[in-house]
């Protein structure tokens, strides 16, 4: 099994990785700081503990569990979270390469997106994870991750369907 | 699926931004250096609430102890005044002026599944699993037939091991 921690060049790995783990630490982070942090942490345990690499859903879940523990830190859980939900729906720093208006626009609409859905686009889309992946890390049916892959989808269809 | 295979084909296009060198940096100076801890943000605040319920779990009983020790005095002065009108004891009241437990009920109103987590010190996940309940503690002097009842929400947090897939 291939292993972080045997990984030859670790770097080649992190940066293989690392834009689709910040993409998905921002789904609760307004800050791209914050995104960083979160990620560095959890690659440096995951690279620590010697997990072997493939097991994206581990690493994804150890992302998610930095960021909502971050997040809950020093205030109320459910106080805390709505406001990074909401503040991560308006976030100021750019998180895609945007070359033109249409990718401007759906990546806005992308923005719009329900919490739970965006989280699901985001691990799907630009982390390639499987459903069984997801639902491992989010703690879900794999039914649960595809319906909500759907309704993203059919979401932003509506959006950006002609007429 | 087909029918999103256009949008689903955009958002591929989509490129999410590069991370800089100096992230690069920072990473490489905490994957070199061992006295960065790997535990740098995650800090025991996660059992925060946990404490909290305990805090407010030895409030009540303390109390209880409180309220009991005052209701146990006032049922002995009442015991002695009224002893001699009063039907005899039950056998098992020995102790006439005892608050004896009647009851205790934990109601669980929310259960949430927080997914896979790391714990310090564990080598693998564990999903964990929160319940918010509410306990109630009930009491009774079968000689006054004064009743002590105590409520608290308490939140537990469960930590189960997930093996290797």
């Amino acid at each position: 099994m291939e292993n972080v921690a045997a990984h030859e060049d670790w770097k080649d790995c992190f940066s293989e990785l690392a834009p689709g783990l910040l993409l998905f630490a921002r789904q609760w982070v307004r800050s791209r700081a914050d995104a960083e942090d979160i990620v560095q942490e959890a690659f440096v345990r995951f690279w620590r503990r010697n997990h072997a690499i493939k097991n994206r859903a581990l690493l994804y879940a150890t992302v998610r569990s930095i960021a909502l523990d971050l997040i809950r830190r020093n205030s109320r859980r459910a106080r805390r979270e709505a406001e990074a939900i909401s503040e991560s729906e308006q976030v100021a720093e750019p998180q895609f390469e945007l070359v033109d208006e249409a990718q401007f626009a759906l990546a806005a609409a992308v923005d719009r997106l329900p919490h739970e859905q965006r989280e699901v686009l985001v691990m799907k889309v630009w982390n390639e994870l499987t459903f069984a992946e997801i639902a491992s890390a989010l703690g879900i049916s794999p039914n649960t991750a595809a319906s909500r892959y759907r309704y993203a989808l059919s979401a932003l269809k509506k959006m950006f369907q002609p007429q | 699926m087909n029918d999103f295979f256009e949008i689903e084909h955009e958002l591929k296009k989509l490129r999410p931004a590069r991370f800089s060198h100096e992230f690069l940096a920072q990473v490489e100076q905490a994957m070199a250096d061992p006295e960065i801890s790997g535990d740098k943000i995650i800090r025991l605040n996660r059992f925060g609430l946990h404490w909290i319920a305990l805090g407010v779990g030895v409030a009540a009983a303390a109390l209880f102890l409180v309220l009991a020790q005052v209701s146990t005095d006032r049922g002995a002065k009442q015991s002695e005044s009224i002893a001699q009108n009063s039907p005899a004891p039950e056998p098992q009241s020995t102790s006439a002026d005892q608050f004896i437990p009647t009851g205790a009920t934990q109601v669980v109103y929310n259960t949430r599944d927080e997914g896979l987590h790391f714990t310090d010190g564990s080598e693998g996940p564990m999903r964990r699993l929160r319940y918010q309940t509410r306990e109630t503690l009930q009491w009774r002097n079968a000689q006054t037939g004064e009743s002590l009842r105590v409520s608290y929400p308490s939140e537990e947090i469960v930590l189960i091991p997930i093996s290797g897939q």
